[in-house]
């Protein structure tokens, strides 16, 4: 955990750092409890333009990635490629929204795909499917989204309580849903046949599919809780200093769980999507889709240490990813070179968006 | 302040863990189930991981056999990692004092030569299944590695994509998604199609081919592009798996075009074969994991017992292909049927489903 390194090295140097380094934390949390901060130590090593501009390299580049696009692939500005994209957005950010909060703390979850799968095998077996007998429909709904919410929660107090670093704790836990769900399924695949589960994401409102509004909200739900809330603005306070936020008497602990709960929320949300879309529940039903939420969220501007970024940096990152799949197919760029294009944007996007400056050390 | 101590861990917080990493260690050895009558054969199976259909069968296969002979049998599993699937299979020879015969489905090619050399050298019986370096052959090993099983990837991928071209009204464009590519089956399904479309004279024309890395929301996410990029183009989808297939297919429901445009996948899973009863696909391959499982062990146990002298066998009853059950609108109703009320395997004819002699691409 970087708090401990942290205090490690705020103990080793000389005093003047330390009372600097105590400084600016402390105005982040009063500028967390909504009075303006003066920004103390921001932007001193270089001029202030390309600071202030920095938080849009992102969607610079996504503009640009979209003009490049449609010069060689005319159709890509067509409503129904948008349609498309959107489409093809909906899972990934909703399962980002959750994962937006844990970045900002500093700490990553890893157990996404473990739990977007147990939601969406609850949810399979709960309506009108190949293989059981139960049919609750819309009233199944529920069911997902507090599983996530619980085993999210389970995972935060296993990470708090015995102290377990956030990465390995929801590796566990991510591996046990896996598990979990194959246990409950015993390997089989779960096709449901309920139209009003999979109208969630075939029916339209406005031409746009229900799980392209279901995702919209999820963010405005999102960006409430990050502006809003004690919890949203606490997580930013978390992710820059976590142990001055402690002595200025903020629940850790609880915040950190209440975090990693809300993630299991939105993972709930995404499980729904995922058998809507597919049709389908199996344990595996989420795989691929951490990487590319993780890379999202960073590509967006929000920091892998913590503190700095938000949901709507992650809204330009998850479309970033989204579109670049796109346009590389429409575009005609051959299967083996996509990897490689994806490895070089991810790279481009975050040394853009990092201010080098205020990056002590590198880990 | 607590943190300081989680950074420096007292020597019993040390030792504590150290107990706990050799217990975890030791968690994925068989766990030995009651004494056993001394020279009992052990039958094992080891695969790659039960959240798939076609593995879960496969352990079937390999259950409804050990039941038919009244043998125990352990489940190896080895969750994509190699090592643990080495350190498992040598767990239960020094178990079972070589006594022991195992149907292995490797995790990776490689796997297969330290499996099969230490099973020859506790005298045991290997039978192996899909993956095996092209070098390792069973004919070098006397009677201790039995025989390798596979299925044609040429073959049934031409297959499909012969079907899926008759569906489409045997002209048109095409949009194929492969498997990952270094791997085998991927590289042989996609030579099959495009042996299928070389036959069409150019009335078939192959738009794209991406890889969708063998997965659903892969394929989803391709085939909306495709949609984009070349719109009623499209005549038909030829996918490397079942699972591409549906994730192909779902693409198409969003846009209303299911049933319009045929989609093949290859391995006969159930959303498959429910998507072909609905003419959403136009048919998928069966490889019968039940009979792979069983037929993998009770080769290799009858020749344990002496009833193959497997040494005797030519090399086409020692690396062969299966036979697999194509799928299509022909004969789905037929199909369904036989799933319904499965013949019993006869684990005694054991050549039965040979198709041909492997061959090395």
């Amino acid at each position: 955990m970087t708090s401990g390194v942290g205090c490690r090295r705020r103990c080793a140097t000389s005093e003047p750092t330390a009372l600097n380094d105590a400084g600016s934390a402390v105005t982040t949390v009063a500028g967390a409890a909504g009075a303006p901060a003066p920004k103390v130590g921001y932007g001193r090593a270089r001029g202030g333009r390309l600071t202030r501009l920095r938080p849009f390299v992102p969607v610079a580049v996504l503009l640009l990635l979209c003009i490049a696009i449609t010069l060689i692939a005319p159709n890509f500005l067509s409503r129904g490629n948008f349609v498309r994209v959107g489409i093809a957005a909906a899972i990934p950010m909703v399962l980002a929204c959750g994962m937006t909060f844990v970045i900002l703390l500093g700490s990553i979850d890893l157990s996404t795909e473990g739990i977007v799968a147990v939601s969406a095998v609850a949810l399979s077996l709960l309506v009108k499917n190949l293989v059981g007998s139960w049919d609750w429909g819309l009233w199944a709904l529920p069911a997902p989204i507090l599983l996530g919410a619980a085993l999210g929660f389970v995972n935060g107090a296993v990470h708090v309580r015995l102290r377990i670093p956030s990465m390995i704790a929801s590796l566990g836990i991510g591996f046990a849903c896996i598990g979990i769900a194959t246990v409950v399924l015993g390997g089989i695949t779960v096709r449901v046949v309920d139209p009003q589960i999979r109208d969630i994401a075939l029916h339209r409102v406005l031409g746009i599919p229900f799980s392209v509004w279901i995702a919209l909200a999820c963010i405005l739900v999102a960006w409430l809780i990050q502006t809003y809330t004690r919890l949203g603005r606490w997580s930013y306070v978390l992710g820059g200093g976590e142990d001055i936020a402690k002595l200025s008497g903020v629940p850790v602990g609880r915040v950190r769980v209440g975090i990693y709960t809300l993630a299991g929320f939105f993972y709930g949300i995404g499980g729904i999507l995922c058998v809507a879309q597919f049709g389908q529940s199996q344990a595996l039903i989420a795989q691929g889709y951490l990487f590319s939420v993780i890379t999202s969220v960073v590509v967006g501007g929000t920091a892998l240490t913590g503190g700095e970024g938000g949901i709507l940096n992650t809204v330009v990152g998850v479309l970033l990813v989204i579109v670049l799949g796109n346009g590389m197919i429409l575009v005609g760029v051959p299967p083996y070179v996509q990897q490689g294009v994806q490895g070089l944007l991810i790279i481009v996007a975050v040394a853009l968006s990092i201010d080098r400056a205020r990056v002590r050390m590198v880990k | 302040m607590t943190e300081s101590t989680i950074l420096r861990p007292s020597r019993r917080s040390l030792l504590k863990a150290a107990g706990g990493l050799a217990g975890a260690a030791a968690l994925p050895m068989p766990f030995i189930r009651g004494a056993r009558a001394a020279g009992q054969t052990q039958l094992a199976i080891s695969l790659r991981s039960l959240t798939n259909p076609y593995h879960a069968d496969f352990a079937k296969g390999g259950q409804n056999f050990a039941k038919s002979v009244g043998m125990p049998i352990e489940v190896l599993v080895t969750e994509g990692n190699s090592e643990k699937g080495i350190a498992d299979v040598r767990a239960l020879i020094a178990k079972s004092n070589g006594n022991i015969v195992l149907c292995i489905d490797p995790n990776d090619s490689p796997d297969a030569r330290v499996i099969v050399e230490d099973i020859t050298k506790a005298g045991g019986q290997v039978v192996t299944i899909w993956n095996k370096p092209a070098d390792l052959h069973p004919w070098d090993f006397g009677n201790h590695y039995v025989a390798h099983i596979l299925f044609d990837g040429v073959f049934y991928g031409k297959l499909m994509a012969d079907t899926l071209f008759e569906t489409m009204g045997g002209s048109g464009g095409i949009v194929g998604l492969g498997g990952i590519f270094s791997n085998v089956p991927a590289i042989e399904r996609k030579a099959g199609m495009q042996q299928a479309l070389d036959a069409s004279g150019g009335k078939v024309k192959l738009l794209d081919f991406q890889v969708a890395n063998w997965t659903a929301p892969e394929a989803f996410k391709i085939t909306q592009a495709w949609m984009t990029r070349f719109g009623d183009q499209i005549k038909g989808i030829w996918a490397a798996n079942d699972e591409m297939a549906s994730g192909a297919l779902e693409a198409l429901r969003a846009e209303g075009l299911n049933g319009k445009i045929p989609v093949s996948g290859i391995d006969g899973t159930a959303v498959a074969v429910a998507a072909v009863k609905s003419g959403e696909m136009s048919g998928t391959v069966d490889w019968d994991p039940l009979w792979v499982g069983g037929m993998g062990l009770s080769i290799a146990y009858n020749t344990r017992i002496g009833k193959i002298d497997i040494e005797k066998e030519p090399h086409l009853h020692r690396e062969f292909y299966g036979t697999g059950v194509p799928v299509t609108a022909k004969n789905i109703d037929k199909f369904l049927e036989s799933k319904k009320n499965p013949a019993p395997i006869d684990f005694n004819d054991f050549w039965g489903r040979v198709q041909a002699q492997m061959r090395y691409i």
